[in-house]
């Protein structure tokens, strides 16, 4: 059989898969031909400046083959091996979660179980007793994303929704709405066409905490590196601030400051102070557009009710950064033209992520408002979206209700779940373990600013406790935090049942009474475009993050590896087992499914079904250089409505979302909603973390754990399956069949803990144990030990127990040193960069292997005598043989 | 015809994009010209990353992916036996796998560390420059147009810092890029003509701040910096950081570091590019 080139599109980007007879040769990136469109051009200081004709992935998409053929794929379905299916669903062992190993099960047995155990339990304790979640984008496409199958299926069951934090931005989410509105996309501002902007004029670029060279526009692949490569030849001067001098910063840094973690509020207000002492600040703007500047101005200058003024040498001492350097900050910032902001899309640094982040995220917003944001130049920007796009052509994102199969119009019957109780992600362990929680916010608070002040309460008077939880792709035990909870929790009899779903055998996977392989979107159909989270959702046009706009036919290129099923199959059995599978499918297959997305949008009035599949992808056409532009924010500074593709009513009147429609310094909706949230004051203000540098716990873990979002990973999902990436010197090492996470130090508190670069070392405080090796540089601020987080690996060295001194992780799990609480009472998001700890140097023994691979391995050989091993995959030549295999098969 | 492959380390992020690209293309499958590579231990294009700092005041990354630099000359054909390494007419150089059987010699001979040794096989194993894709007409031939296959590795690039083609042509891709960068021959093998060419790989930089008077808290804007060595003398001014850094000067030199700023007494300093050196937060005085 001839080689056959299929494509899709993951986390990492889209690619062309190469396979021949049944099974994947290669991955590439998608090469565009003759017939595809023209790039844009933007002229800008004399050039012009176009994409290549290609689409860019991220390393990790390059890794989907060896994702597939993982040496922890769940291969078959599986039942624990000590569980007991009694009929009060009481006395099932279920203490021995996490350390029990499995049996194989066939897929009748293993979906007849799942549904008698959903029937019992909700005809028991009702609907409500039942909760499920996922983790996001494991998996690309509109088909299978968390909120089309998975949410048709747990919509028309009824259960208790256990609602997302936005884990990723927190702090601007909760904080900066309250400064410039934009609650409707969580906090971000909007980019368009602010890419053309910065090549015509920005001078400066303030990367604070931001690697976009690791978050990678969150899904946009690796599409704008040139652009920052051309705004460098340009001579725009890059200020990268962060206690981490992240992978970007160490490669097109002009200047990088690094603040001791939690305290970048302070440097913020100390450049207020400069430019408020200094008068070099855009007054008329201000005077024009802000709300009760006067009264932050006395706090800053030190005439509010602290008396304390908030210059340099005050920033200095918090922050560790001279207050000379403070001041050359805050002079080159109002002197040029400058855009900046914080993480992926301007608020998604790790900085969001402490205990005073939604305060950081608010006097940021003020900084670019003194500046006048929205003129040209001048700008929350930070070199990751705002590419031209066609905003008339249309598909639909993810998050967009309009293409979802669990609503109209894609599907005939929208979904609506008639269980009114919820859960909350962050919480979930104390809210099973205590069987009682309290908590405001509706996770995503996209509609309303009211929304985050909600009040929850679970159980829901009236409601039943959950006692079965259904968990779908990617591991939280890695990117939620306090892991050790989420332990305590999967081991509690309260919950009487526990299925899991994934492709890999992950951290979570291994606590489950039942275990269901899911196969990956090379194995199955499904349809997405590049980098679209929904036009009209939270990251509205997130696609201006591309080059190029471009819908993929996601293929099967090859049949679903061992007993593993696409999920929507899986969903689609239960459905059946559970009298609702016609209701479910609408008759549907996958493909015919795939169909619908290409029929309700524009795509269908621009190919035809038969070429969009054959081709396998279509490009928007670029419009060329008389194309409308809709300049982010230009609206507001100049004074007209909002023109720009995402607006609300408000903006139509030139308003911002406060409630004064202008820049509040004073926040009328924090003096409305909760005038006594200790967090977020009134006027924003830098506040000492409740786990930081002026806790008495530093007297005993004086060292800061920072774990931003990760360079080696998307999530927990590629770093775990994927041993190649292992070798890579910045990201693990792999000593004895482990690889161990990466943990960098700065070489002066090295010397004094007498650790050595490459030295195993064990990370650790009152939670719990986890051991890394070092890397001993000056990328790191002293006070602090940087390592990923989102540890899609998680290995105790005893299974199943939690993390301790006796018993330390070996994954790489950092956040089970992270405070599993909330930032605060009234503000509902989680702070891993708040974290203390200590660190010295290991001197017990290493294990051998990674302590779960015997359970896989017991199950595949239960099925085939001549199956391979985990480590005959990961090291030998277990994927070649799993490959001859199908080939032999097919022959 | 000379094909190869030129390599810009200034706009190379090492983001793997290389690196996973060739495992995914050699990792487990034996090819006309080659044996599988393993899925561990090996790395035909070896990203290699270098932190060039002594301080955190001033931290720089080098990145130079590394695969065989396909010597005009290779030292490792030299050392092989039964002609089991040969260069082909376009000039890329091959492992034979049959033929290099127990010459581990192979390995030891290459300059740059780029040769790997199977243990299993007893075979020396490399980079190919993807020449058995090159070789094959029916790849990529959808795309209709041959100039689109390229090695996966510069495919796979995101950012152009790798580029491919016929160096002896002086329209190529290649030949452009070299043209207008600067070429840094690896250390190691200086003086030899390779396939691989190695831009803007940076060799040593001096670095400082200046500062007014301690007390004053205020960096010292557009104060002179001179550098003096045996080969040369450097200036630069300070920017509005007060910082001063001189890039790309030769390696293991001498340098006497003057500071001067108008009213202020001039200060002398000196350093040497044994490797790359922060020299200090300079206070001047009246």
């Amino acid at each position: 059989m001839a080689e056959k080139v299929t494509h899709s599109i993951c986390v990492g980007g889209p690619i062309a898969i190469h396979s021949e007879n049944g099974v994947i040769r290669r991955v590439r990136p998608i090469i565009f031909d003759k017939d595809d469109p023209q790039p844009w051009v933007i002229e800008a200081r004399g050039n012009k400046y176009s994409p290549y004709r290609k689409t860019t992935t991220a390393f990790i998409a390059l890794t989907e083959k060896n994702r597939a053929y993982s040496y922890d794929r769940i291969r078959y379905p599986m039942i624990r091996e000590d569980f007991v299916e009694t009929p009060d669903g009481q006395n099932r062992n279920a203490d021995n979660r996490g350390k029990s190993g499995y049996r194989k099960a066939t897929w009748d047995e293993a979906l007849d179980l799942v549904a008698r155990e959903t029937k019992r339990i909700q005809s028991r304790y009702g609907k409500e007793a039942v909760t499920a979640i996922t983790s996001s984008h494991h998996s690309w496409g509109v088909l299978g994303y968390k909120l089309s199958a998975f949410a048709r299926f747990f919509r028309m069951l009824g259960y208790t929704q256990l609602q997302d934090n936005p884990d990723s931005w927190e702090g601007f989410t909760w904080g900066a709405p309250h400064t410039y509105g934009y609650y409707w996309r969580l906090g971000g501002t909007e980019a368009f066409d602010l890419l053309e902007d910065a090549l015509q004029n920005v001078e400066t670029m303030i990367m604070w905490s931001h690697d976009p060279d690791t978050t990678r526009g969150g899904y946009a692949a690796n599409e704008s590196t040139m652009w920052r490569h051309w705004l460098d030849d340009l001579g725009v001067q890059f200020i990268y601030i962060d206690p981490f001098n992240n992978f970007s910063s160490v490669k097109q840094a002009d200047k990088w400051l690094a603040p001791r973690p939690g305290t970048d509020a302070a440097l913020c207000e100390a450049i207020a102070y400069v430019w408020m002492t200094e008068g070099s600040y855009d007054k008329e703007y201000i005077a024009k557009h802000g709300h009760r500047f006067d009264e932050w101005q006395d706090y800053i200058l030190g005439n509010g009710a602290d008396r304390l003024p908030k210059s340099p040498k005050w920033a200095e001492r918090e922050t560790g950064i001279p207050a000379a350097d403070i001041k050359a900050l805050a002079r080159r910032w109002a002197q040029t033209k400058t855009m900046g902001g914080s993480g992926l899309r301007g608020g998604f640094g790790g900085v969001c992520r402490t205990a005073n982040g939604t305060e950081f995220a608010r006097v940021m917003v003020s900084l670019f408002a003194m500046q006048g944001m929205g003129k040209p130049g001048q700008n929350i920007w930070v070199g990751t979206t705002g590419a031209p796009m066609d905003y008339n052509f249309w598909f639909g994102g993810y998050s967009d209700p309009l293409s979802q199969i669990a609503n109209q119009p894609i599907a005939d019957k929208t979904a609506v779940n008639c269980v009114t109780q919820k859960l909350y992600r962050p919480n979930l362990p104390d809210a099973i373990l205590d069987g009682h929680y309290e908590w405001y916010g509706e996770g995503f608070c996209g509609g309303g600013i009211d929304l985050e002040f909600t009040e929850h309460v679970y159980p829901e008077p009236g409601c039943s406790e959950v006692h079965m939880f259904y968990r779908y792709g990617g591991t939280f035990m890695g990117s939620m935090l306090d892991t050790n909870k989420w332990v305590k929790m999967y081991r509690s009899p309260k919950l009487e049942f526990i299925v899991n779903q994934d492709i890999h055998f992950h951290g979570e996977s291994r606590f489950a009474d039942v275990i269901l392989p899911a196969c990956t979107n090379l194995e199955r159909y499904d349809i997405g475009e590049l980098c679209n989270s929904g036009n009209g959702g939270y990251q509205s046009h997130s696609q201006t993050g591309n080059n190029w706009q471009i819908v993929v036919f996601q293929d099967k290129a090859i049949e679903p590896l061992w007993d593993s099923r696409s999920d929507y199959w899986i969903f689609a059995e239960l459905a059946k087992r559970l009298g609702f599978g016609e209701d479910y499918s609408e008759g549907r297959d996958e493909l015919a499914w795939c169909k619908r997305f290409w029929e309700k949008s524009d795509l269908r009035d621009k190919i035809s079904w038969e070429d969009f599949t054959k081709k396998g992808y279509y490009v928007a056409g670029i419009p060329g250089t008389e194309r409308e532009r809709h300049y982010g924010f230009r609206w507001f500074a100049e004074g007209y409505p909002c023109d720009t593709p995402n607006h609300k009513p408000f903006q139509e009147e030139g308003k911002l979302g406060t409630f004064t429609g202008k820049f509040e310094f004073v926040s009328e909706s924090m003096l409305y909603y909760a005038p006594d949230d200790e967090v977020r004051t009134p006027i924003a203000t830098y506040k000492p973390s409740w786990e930081g540098h002026h806790s008495i716990k530093a007297k005993k873990f004086p060292f800061h754990l920072i774990t931003p979002h990760p360079r080696f990973d998307y999530h927990t999902q590629h770093n775990s399956s994927t041993p190649w990436i292992w070798e890579i010197p910045e990201n693990r090492k792999y000593i004895a069949g482990n690889p161990y996470l990466i943990a960098r130090i700065h070489p002066e508190k090295a010397a004094e803990k007498g650790i050595k670069d490459g030295d195993i070392v064990e990370l650790f405080n009152e939670r719990g144990s986890v051991l890394c090796v070092a890397r001993v540089t000056y990328r790191v601020e002293v006070n602090t030990i940087h390592a990923y987080g989102s540890s899609g690996i998680y290995n105790p060295t005893v299974p199943g127990e939690i993390s301790t001194h006796e018993n330390p992780d070996i994954g790489g799990c950092v956040n089970i040193l992270s405070p599993g609480r909330l930032i605060g009472d009234k503000v509902p998001g989680m702070a891993p960069n708040s974290t203390l700890l200590d660190i010295c140097k290991w001197e017990g023994a290493l294990p051998q292997g990674q302590y779960f691979e015997s359970k896989l391995d017991a199950v595949a050989k239960e099925a085939d005598p001549d199956a391979e091993t985990c480590f005959e995959i990961i090291e030998g030549h277990g994927f070649e043989a799993i490959q001859a295999k199908v080939r032999a098969k097919q022959a | 015809m000379r094909l190869g492959i030129a390599i810009d380390s200034r706009m190379c992020m090492a983001c793997y994009c290389c690196f996973t690209a060739c495992k995914d293309e050699h990792a487990g499958f034996d090819t006309a010209l080659s044996k599988a590579q393993p899925q561990m231990g090996q790395f035909w294009i070896d990203i290699r990353e270098t932190e060039r700092s002594d301080s955190s005041r001033r931290v720089k990354v080098s990145t130079v992916p590394t695969p065989c630099s396909h010597c005009q000359e290779p030292a490792c054909a030299k050392a092989a036996k039964d002609g089991a390494i040969y260069k082909r007419s376009d000039g890329i150089v091959i492992i034979d796998p049959e033929k290099s059987k127990g010459q581990k010699a192979i390995v030891d001979a290459c300059p740059i560390h780029a040769v790997y040794w199977n243990e299993e096989y007893q075979i020396p194993q490399k980079c190919t420059m993807c020449a058995e894709l090159l070789d094959d007409p029916s790849y990529l031939a959808y795309l209709g147009d041959p100039k689109l296959k390229k090695p996966r590795c510069v495919e796979a690039c995101p950012n152009n810092a790798m580029f491919f083609g016929d160096l002896d042509d002086p329209n190529s891709d290649i030949s452009k890029a070299i043209a207008a960068n600067k070429i840094t021959q690896l250390r190691e093998l200086e003086g030899q003509a390779t396939n691989v060419v190695h831009l803007n790989v940076p060799t040593r930089y001096l670095a400082g701040t200046v500062y007014l008077p301690e007390e004053l808290e205020e960096v010292a804007i557009g104060a002179s910096v001179t550098l003096k060595g045996k080969g040369g003398t450097y200036t630069t001014t300070t920017n509005y950081f007060g910082d001063w850094e001189i890039e790309d000067l030769p390696i293991d030199e001498k340098f006497d570091i003057t500071i001067t700023h108008e009213n202020y007494k001039p200060i002398t300093l000196s350093a040497a590019t044994d490797s790359d050196h922060y020299v200090g937060q300079t206070f001047l005085s009246k």
